[in-house]
């Protein structure tokens, strides 16, 4: 044994950023957390040039699992254009030389924040998930390691008593966002706060989906074919926002997830909040060529 | 920042391999190929200095201590390579976690036959439906040795392999002999 052996050639920077021992660890708590869907797996989440609650997570899965042939789309709230998106964009194409997209068709890596894409994912594209709080159970439980005692012993009983409250207070469910799923019939996870109208978007989808929290170090997956089901009352069915009926008044599409705009009358517009499909329909509109893939919602509703 | 940044060789092959993996366990039964023949891959993938592992194919050794992880008795250890196995005894010392922390649970890589042996049926999470796959040279109860450790979400996450063709079966997955 020759100390060349031991040690590798000098290189200005570990490409991709995230060095050798960052990305097997990230690597072994990936492939456990594909194998227990939906149960939160710590990992040591490491520094990246970013401040912690911006995306870190979702990135350190992104600079692991990129290569020089990974076309990479970023969005944040549906937006490809929107401040942390590009930022994210452009780092991962300068510390990993990748091609970059916003056609959700063309990408091979999504990474997202708080949205998911209007058009169905295939089975070779992979979804990751910025996410701010991975515990649904801090709502009722604070103590994190009283709530890890609770998925272990799937006792989701306060969970179910929430929104039993919220119900008869409100008369209907108040989670907005990130709302409380059962995946694989096992484990509650939060599905990062994507509105309710994409849930089942994850529901046996195609796709791979990589959740990933940088700040609270947690990181867990639902692989394809997976069933995620919303925590509902039997009698009290899920509902999705009230979009099926709006037009984005910029592209005149209709029946997807709207971004409502306050008028000074005080009424409201809206505009489709998937930006790549509403630049798409302005494109098919104008009478240009444009690959539409297929919608998860047809007609403002979700197919079973 | 002047040049593309390419990756090494080394990143190369782990990112392939890891890619394989993750895709292969991600839809149980279907096979994936490795950049290379055999465990040295998994093992440049995902091995370092945080890892026990033990193995019971005595040329695998080298490499292993190559990557600094320690050498470790097979109820310790977190990846476990059994090469190709004679005895399915050895699924009855495997680490499965515990339900606090099943990430604890072994990576398990194990040499076997795809296209001729036993039929098995598989459902469960990344199938569609069910799926079939025929694989051999896994010794006698093998399937059955797996089943009765099985405490989901407590489990062992095994690897296939075949030169450089690679199935991956997560705990979350049900196999029935046929």
């Amino acid at each position: 044994m020759t100390l060349k052996t031991l040690t590798k050639p000098w290189e200005a920077m570990s490409y991709g950023f995230l060095d050798g021992s960052a990305k097997r660890e990230m690597r072994r708590k990936m492939l456990k957390s594909v194998a227990v869907p939906g149960c939160q797996m710590p990992y040591a989440s490491r520094e990246v040039p970013m401040a912690r609650g911006w995306g870190t997570g979702g990135l350190q899965v992104s600079l692991t699992l990129v290569n020089p042939e990974t076309r990479v789309k970023v969005i944040d709230q549906g937006a490809d254009d929107s401040v942390n998106a590009a930022s994210i964009r452009r780092f991962i194409a300068r510390v990993a030389g990748t091609p970059t997209t916003m056609d959700t068709l063309k990408a091979d890596l999504i990474q997202s924040r708080h949205r998911i894409p209007e058009e169905v994912l295939s089975e070779d594209q992979i979804l990751v998930l910025q996410v701010p709080n991975p515990e649904p159970l801090r709502p009722v439980q604070p103590n994190m390691s009283i709530a890890r005692q609770m998925h272990a012993d799937a006792d989701y009983g306060r969970m179910w008593l929430q929104l039993y409250e919220q119900i008869v207070r409100s008369g209907r469910v108040m989670q907005g966002a990130s709302y409380p799923s059962l995946v694989n019939g096992r484990h509650v996870m939060t599905p990062s706060p994507i509105p309710r109208w994409d849930v089942p978007k994850l529901h046996m989808a195609k796709h791979l989906t990589i959740l990933s929290a940088g700040r609270e170090k947690r990181i867990y997956a639902v692989p394809p074919f997976t069933r995620v089901e919303p925590l509902v009352f039997s009698d009290v069915p899920y509902k999705v926002e009230d979009h099926a009926k709006l037009t984005c008044h910029r592209s005149g599409a209709t029946g997807f997830f709207m971004n409502e705009i306050p008028q000074d009358d005080g009424s409201s517009t809206h505009e489709v909040s998937d930006s790549e499909w509403g630049v798409k329909a302005i494109r098919v509109r104008d009478g240009e060529k444009v690959a539409l893939g297929e919608t998860w919602y047809k007609d403002g509703e979700m197919p079973q | 920042m002047s040049a593309m940044p390419q990756p090494n060789m080394s990143e190369a092959r782990a990112n392939a391999t890891f890619d394989a993996l993750l895709w292969t366990l991600s839809r149980p039964g279907l096979p994936r190929s490795l950049p290379e023949p055999g465990e040295a891959p998994i093992i440049e993938a995902l091995l370092d200095r945080e890892c026990r592992v033990h193995a019971a194919e005595p040329t695998l050794i080298p490499a292993i201590m190559r990557t600094g992880a320690e050498i470790a008795e097979i109820d310790r250890a977190d990846h476990v390579f059994l090469g190709a196995m004679t005895a399915a005894a050895d699924l009855a010392h495997l680490a499965l976690g515990s339900d606090l922390y099943p990430d604890d649970g072994a990576t398990v890589v194990v040499r076997a036959r795809f296209g001729d042996g036993q039929r098995l049926r598989l459902t469960g999470p990344g199938v569609d439906g069910m799926l079939t796959l025929d694989v051999g040279g896994l010794p006698e109860g093998f399937w059955q040795a797996r089943a009765e450790r099985m405490r989901y979400p407590m489990g062992f996450d095994l690897f296939l392999i075949e030169a450089d063709r690679v199935v991956g079966i997560p705990r979350s997955t049900q196999v029935e002999v046929l």
